[in-house]
């Protein structure tokens, strides 16, 4: 809302009060907005970069918050924390954990069919650009030279045999001069 | 001149910050000696198991040694849940195990179950369900897309 609000007033005032308004508007998308996002959830590490964020990875399984906001409920289970983890059910485990993390391992480390979409857009962006090269073969380009017609291009190979180019590792060291064929 | 001028300069800098070769040597001997596995492991336990230790300092001693190249050894994981357990923070030790668990790698045939061994007493004592106890081996929830929040 705040952000949104800044934005506003970017484009309503004028140059004097532009500096000011920049400032904020970075403040509140960068690090104190980072803080005021992560509303009542308690900061309990540095985390990954020391913001107050939540993020499930394998680098750094410990994120700097817990995943979900104090609530009464919790405050009770909390309590009994406080006390033998035996006496603990498996599901207020399960409740202690969850208000912690987002997601377990096996969760966030699970293969997910994306990469049916991203295959799909390369064969896309392939099927497209193919279309395009197609069209521009048929509709852009001007006919081939006559330089490609087959009987100029053979007699711009004799020639070159008659040339004797490249003579040592190239074309005319294929051909023998004595019999006039290939080798 | 300036022959003599260079002269006299060199001599002055060699005075002041000329570093001799006993210096240099004791320099490097600093870093010469490398710790053994067992000076690690008992650093780490030294660490977990420390009197007054809050939850940021276990959370960065646990993030940084997820992020090595090893399993940490059964005395670590131990001294880990003692942490925990010492903070009052179950979801922390859940969650180390885990990661230990994933430190395991391809090996977690042998290596997990010799792990889980070693640590069963401590888990036992302490009240720990295990990774598979509470079925976190297998995904258990899905996460709702971003799009239909």
């Amino acid at each position: 809302m705040s952000i949104m609000r800044a934005l506003c007033w970017q484009f309503e005032r004028k140059l004097p009060h532009q500096m000011a308004r920049m400032a904020m508007l970075r403040r509140e998308t960068h690090h104190d907005g980072t803080r005021l996002m992560s509303g009542d959830r308690e900061i309990v590490g540095y985390g990954v970069n020391g913001s107050p964020i939540y993020v499930d990875c394998v680098e750094f399984p410990f994120p700097a918050i817990r995943y979900r906001e104090v609530t009464a409920d919790l405050c009770a289970v909390r309590e009994k924390e406080l006390g033998d983890w035996k006496a603990l059910s498996l599901q207020e485990k399960k409740l202690l954990y969850r208000h912690s993390f987002c997601q377990t391992y096996a969760e966030f480390q699970h293969f997910t069919p994306d990469w049916k979409l991203v295959m799909g857009v390369g064969f896309w962006s392939l099927a497209i650009g193919l279309l395009i090269s197609v069209w521009y073969n048929f509709k852009l380009y001007d006919p081939v030279p006559e330089t490609y017609a087959e009987e100029r291009r053979q007699a711009q190979l004799r020639r070159i045999i008659q040339l004797e180019m490249n003579p040592i590792t190239g074309l005319s060291s294929k051909w023998c001069y004595h019999t006039n064929k290939w080798k | 001149m300036l022959r003599i001028t260079a002269g006299k300069l060199g001599n002055a800098i060699r005075g002041t910050i000329g570093v001799t070769s006993s210096r240099v040597a004791a320099v490097r001997a600093l870093h010469g000696s490398e710790e053994s596995a067992e000076d690690f492991d008992k650093r780490y336990e030294k660490y977990f198991s420390r009197e007054g230790i809050d939850g940021w300092e276990i959370r960065k001693g646990m993030n940084d040694l997820l992020g090595m190249d090893l399993v940490p050894s059964p005395k670590i994981i131990e001294a880990g849940l003692r942490g925990a357990r010492r903070v009052n923070d179950i979801a922390l030790a859940i969650r180390w195990l885990e990661g230990c668990k994933d430190k395991c790698g391809d090996q977690k045939a042998t290596l997990y179950p010799y792990l889980l061994e070693k640590i069963t007493p401590t888990l036992k004592e302490l009240g720990i369900p295990t990774i598979e106890e509470l079925g976190y081996d297998q995904p258990e929830l899905a996460l709702k897309s971003v799009y239909d929040l």
